[in-house]
């Protein structure tokens, strides 16, 4: 057995045991991911998961799709070039062809010329014999020609692709609602973030020394991202926990609410009480699947709109009453594309109603939406 | 404790007085996460009444949907999925049947011919879902074989009416042709539309040329030529395809030229005596002056757009590092700390960002960095990656990229500064040295 | 293996390699001899006043580390015989062509060709051959000899030629 099938060896087994067990580390969420997480109590969580698992069989259900397989899933960015494996590492300057053959010459007698010859062996380069391909600290998002909020798996080939993954639905004979039919759909594969070609390779790079980091790590730019709408940052202190503003926020505004509430009750029409942090959670959740910011220039991608939107009863947007109150960032032209991008976020996603709770209606006729890109920039 | 308390208390009075104030205010959120996808489009044959119009109209809408989805922001939805079809320019939309196969955009327009060789294209942009016309419909006149003018300008205004980046599919690339072998690589440069289509050939092989720089209006060309045996700048015209030398000293070399911003001084390298060093030329007068004086290599200058500063290579350090300096004087700031080596930095248009060639551990890679050096991101990596030339909207850049071997050919690529769509360029031999023009007028 | 085999085996197998693509630079008005040695005597290796002699006994080129333009013990000696013979052969002018392997930028290696030619030219007017006898130029990575993309290969990119001109015209 020679030393390159042991390598070889090595690497196969590194290989398999990834396949096999990657999915594991996979499923711990990136470090950086934990940010949103972390604003979520378990409760919420819960609500949340709750809302998500129950079959939305009716939503998106009268838009069919073309099948279009070919555009549907646009081809991987692999280029001829991208399997770097195969290039071996760049013969260093410093191993003259020529001094092996020299060996020959070492066998006949002139022991004093073997001691001057023999430096010109030298030890291989570390560099060469690092074949085996960095061990990284977690596996790296995969190129995917879109980029969203949660990594998706290509999906199987004969799903519909769509802004919500849902689950196949058959008509159930024993139901008291019949349920309507509906195919299973799934979201299109995506990736965190965007992975250049030059991300994508550094995994095969040796491991001698430590790449810089080609920008400034997300969650801090995302804590720098100042919260227009709050004012009050002491309530935080009520909590041990870190900075997370937007959550906690609500539930202090829930708990609040509980001890205010009689006297919010008296100005207020019938309205029920405020919407959980929950219930506004997946509606953020259900618009931000369909705020597309890709094909926004990098002006509108530093510019915050804030828009308002009527809604009727039944959770669909009023479509005509979407209008911009104000932006922030950018110009007026940068802030014109970045409204039209959240407001077709609204209607497209809106089209089938928001999972809103109609008891609360009065709570959510107006919303006020503000779409800060401020984190999506420099995926 | 105390303080505690107090400040609690004061935190939630505070908090409570606009709560309680708005009453029954709107429901606020805030969405700070999004997808990016290429946005879904739709672009049908533009209509017209003759026959020969409408295959003009076909072929217009099919550049116009090449060069949306070439830009990796858009995607086309195939005309064989559409479900209303556009017959008159002026009818209405049908925004649900546009709705129902996903179209967030759609363009209309229609396309005339006078007989005499002239062509009127009109169009319209739409926003399926809001159901409006993004901006008011335009008309463009053009030469019948300048069709494809007309479908890159019609595609720009598309591009800058949604993503509300300017255009930049009505423009060209010159560039240096290369066929042959490896050691005996013939050169000459050729122009083309941006997306490759209609190539000439500026000058012929006999001379090895390098690195063409277009003017910052795209009506000359500065080049390094081989013609009398030793690297010259020479600077052309495109329209007539006269050119003529720089009068630099003699026995010289000179060669890395890039246009002032506006046009009227040409910054270049210079070598005497093994020394290279950076030198401006007035190009009317040809008065000359030198910019560094150090003993290290300084070339690949590249002025920022206000021609206020240049930005170079330089080895100084020990190794080839970038340097910004003031146009006029040689005091010089390194701004690459990055490890490796970097080299032909260019300046965006935007001048915001700093494109350049970067070595490490036997790759090459183009990247792009804050002109403060802040900020580097590395966008592609393979065996030799060089020579950036930002797109006219500053949001794409152009490159060469050789492969490696015996059989390595070099060809043009092109990636946007997210990193997203690195994708060649068509060209019918071996390409290198992109130089992008401006949009044309 | 001596130092003078090795050169003679480096210098016959380059010139070998040199012959395969004769005229390959476009040097406007440089008549390059080296590669036109006809027959006969006067032309041939075995004269030693023949460009083919100064091509091939005493090797018209250096080689350079990667990034280096200094001289090497090896490139002074050839360097040395260069001289000795262009100070013999007085209606000789010469081009020192410096190259760079494909490693770097165009820029960057146009300006390395040129450090290391240049090197050269000092080293030979050191030696007493007369400036206006020399001109340098050059070829960046433009014109390799080896096409491989190893440092095989790259090591003998990595170099100036001394390309010999008749008279002192140029």
């Amino acid at each position: 057995m020679n030393t390159g099938q042991i390598i070889s060896g090595a690497g196969h087994l590194a290989l398999i045991s990834w396949a096999l067990f990657g999915g594991v580390f996979r499923s711990d969420p990136p470090p950086f991911e934990v940010v949103e997480a972390t604003t979520i109590s378990t409760e919420e969580f819960a609500a949340l998961l709750a809302r998500q698992s129950a079959p939305e069989a009716v939503a998106n259900v009268d838009t069919p799709e073309p099948p279009a397989p070919g555009d549907a899933a646009p081809p991987l960015a692999s280029t001829p070039d991208t399997p770097p494996e195969s290039t071996p590492p760049p013969a260093q300057e410093t191993a003259p062809p020529d001094s092996a053959p020299d060996v020959t010459e070492i066998t006949p007698p002139a022991p004093a010329e073997v001691t001057d010859t023999a430096p010109v062996l030298e030890p291989p380069q570390e560099d060469v014999a690092v074949v085996v391909p960095e061990v990284s600290p977690r596996p790296k998002p995969r190129p995917a020609p879109r980029v969203a909020p949660e990594a998706v798996a290509p999906p199987e080939p004969d799903v519909r692709i769509d802004e919500v993954a849902q689950p196949e639905v058959a008509p159930d004979e024993g139901a008291e609602v019949p349920q309507e039919p509906a195919e299973a759909t799934a979201q299109e594969e995506a990736a965190t973030e965007i992975v250049t070609e030059a991300e994508e390779s550094k995994d095969t790079a040796p491991t001698s020394s430590l790449r810089p980091k080609p920008r400034p790590s997300r969650p801090v730019a995302q804590a720098e991202t100042p919260k227009p709408a709050e004012t009050p940052k002491p309530a935080t202190t009520e909590t041990p926990k870190p900075a997370a503003p937007a959550t906690d926020q609500s539930a202090v505004n829930d708990a609040l609410a509980a001890a205010l509430g009689t006297s919010q009750n008296t100005n207020t029409a019938p309205s029920g009480p405020p919407l959980t942090s929950g219930e506004k959670d997946a509606l953020r959740v259900a618009v931000q699947q369909c705020w597309n910011v890709g094909s926004l220039s990098t002006e509108a991608l530093g510019t915050t709109v804030v828009v308002s939107v009527r809604m009727g009863e039944d959770g669909k947007p009023d479509n005509g009453s979407i209008r911009m109150d104000s932006f922030s960032g950018g110009g007026d032209a940068a802030a014109r594309q970045a409204f039209e991008a959240a407001r077709r976020a609204i209607i497209r996603c809106g089209a089938n109603g928001f999972n809103l709770p109609p008891e609360k209606y009065d709570q959510w006729r107006d919303i006020e939406m503000t779409f800060n890109p401020e984190s999506m920039r420099i995926k | 404790m105390m303080r505690f308390m107090m400040t609690l208390l004061a935190a939630l009075t505070l908090w409570a007085m606009p709560a309680l104030a708005q009453g029954n205010g709107p429901l606020r959120i805030e969405i700070t996460e999004g997808v990016i996808e290429p946005m879904p489009f739709a672009v049908p044959d533009f209509v017209s009444d003759s026959a020969a119009g409408q295959e003009l109209g076909r072929n217009i809408a099919s550049v116009i949907a090449a060069d949306l989805t070439g830009t990796g922001l858009f995607r086309q939805i195939p005309n064989s999925a559409h479900i209303s079809r556009i017959t008159s320019f002026d009818s209405p939309v049908q925004y649900a049947d546009w709705r129902a196969i996903n179209a967030q955009a759609l363009i209309t327009g229609a396309v005339s011919t006078d007989g005499a060789g002239r062509i009127v294209a009109k169009f319209r942009i739409y926003d399926v879902f809001s159901g409006q016309e993004l901006g008011a419909g335009q008309q463009l006149v053009g030469t019948q074989d300048g069709w494809r003018r007309i479908a890159h300008k019609v595609a720009d205004q598309v591009y800058s009416r949604i993503t509300g980046e300017g255009g930049y599919f009505d423009s060209r690339v010159v560039f240096v042709a290369e066929s042959g072998p490896k050691d005996q690589r013939a050169k000459r440069l050729g122009i083309m539309d941006y997306d490759g289509a209609n190539v000439q050939y500026l000058t012929d092989s006999t001379s090895i040329v390098l690195a063409p720089r277009f003017s910052p209006t795209g009506d000359r060309v500065l080049y390094t030529s081989y013609e009398t045996g030793f690297p010259r700048i020479y600077v052309l015209d495109v329209a007539s395809v006269g050119r003529r030398e720089l009068p630099t000293q003699d026995a010289t070399m000179s060669f890395a030229p890039r246009f002032s911003p506006n046009g009227r001084t040409v910054v270049y390298s210079l070598t005497q005596g093994g020394n290279t060093d950076l030198y401006t030329m007035d190009i009317g007068t040809g008065a000359s002056s030198r910019l560094t004086t150090a003993p290290s290599i300084e070339t690949a200058p590249s002025y920022s757009p206000d021609g206020s500063q240049i930005v170079f290579e330089s080895d100084r350090s020990g190794t080839p590092q970038l340097y910004i300096m003031a146009a006029g004087d040689g005091e010089a700031r390194r701004i690459s700390f990055g490890e490796g080596r970097y080299g032909t930095p260019v300046w965006s248009p935007r001048g915001d960002l700093v494109a350049f060639t970067k070595q490490s551990k036997g790759r090459f890679h183009i990247g792009v960095m804050r002109t403060d050096g802040s900020e580097e991101r590395l966008l592609t990596a393979s065996f030799l990656d060089e020579g950036p030339t930002w797109a006219p909207n500053g949001r794409v850049i152009m490159f060469t990229r050789e492969t490696q071997g015996e059989q390595g050919q070099a060809s043009l690529y092109s990636v946007d500064i997210t990193g997203r769509n690195l994708k060649q360029v068509p060209t019918s031999t071996g390409a290198s040295d992109p130089s992008w023009s401006p949009l044309q007028n | 293996m001596t130092y003078l085999s090795k050169t003679l085996i480096l210098c016959a197998g380059l010139a070998l390699a040199a012959c395969t693509n004769p005229n390959r630079f476009d040097d406007g008005n440089a008549v390059d001899l080296n590669n036109g040695a006809g027959a006969g005597l006067a032309g041939s290796a075995q004269d030693p006043s023949s460009p083919a002699y100064f091509q091939q006994t005493v090797g018209d080129r250096v080689l350079f580390a990667v990034d280096q333009s200094t001289l090497g013990s090896e490139a002074q000696v050839t360097l040395d015989g260069q001289a000795n013979w262009l100070m013999t052969n007085r209606d000789f002018t010469a081009v020192i062509e410096g190259h760079a392997d494909e490693q770097g930028t165009r820029e960057y290696n146009l300006a390395l060709g040129a450090r290391r030619a240049n090197a050269v030219q000092e080293y030979l007017i050191g030696r007493g051959v007369s400036p206006n006898r020399l001109r340098v130029v050059s070829y960046g990575k433009e014109r390799p000899i080896e096409i491989c993309s190893n440092e095989a290969c790259y090591a003998k990119n990595r170099r100036a030629v001394t390309v010999l001109a008749a008279g002192l015209g140029s």
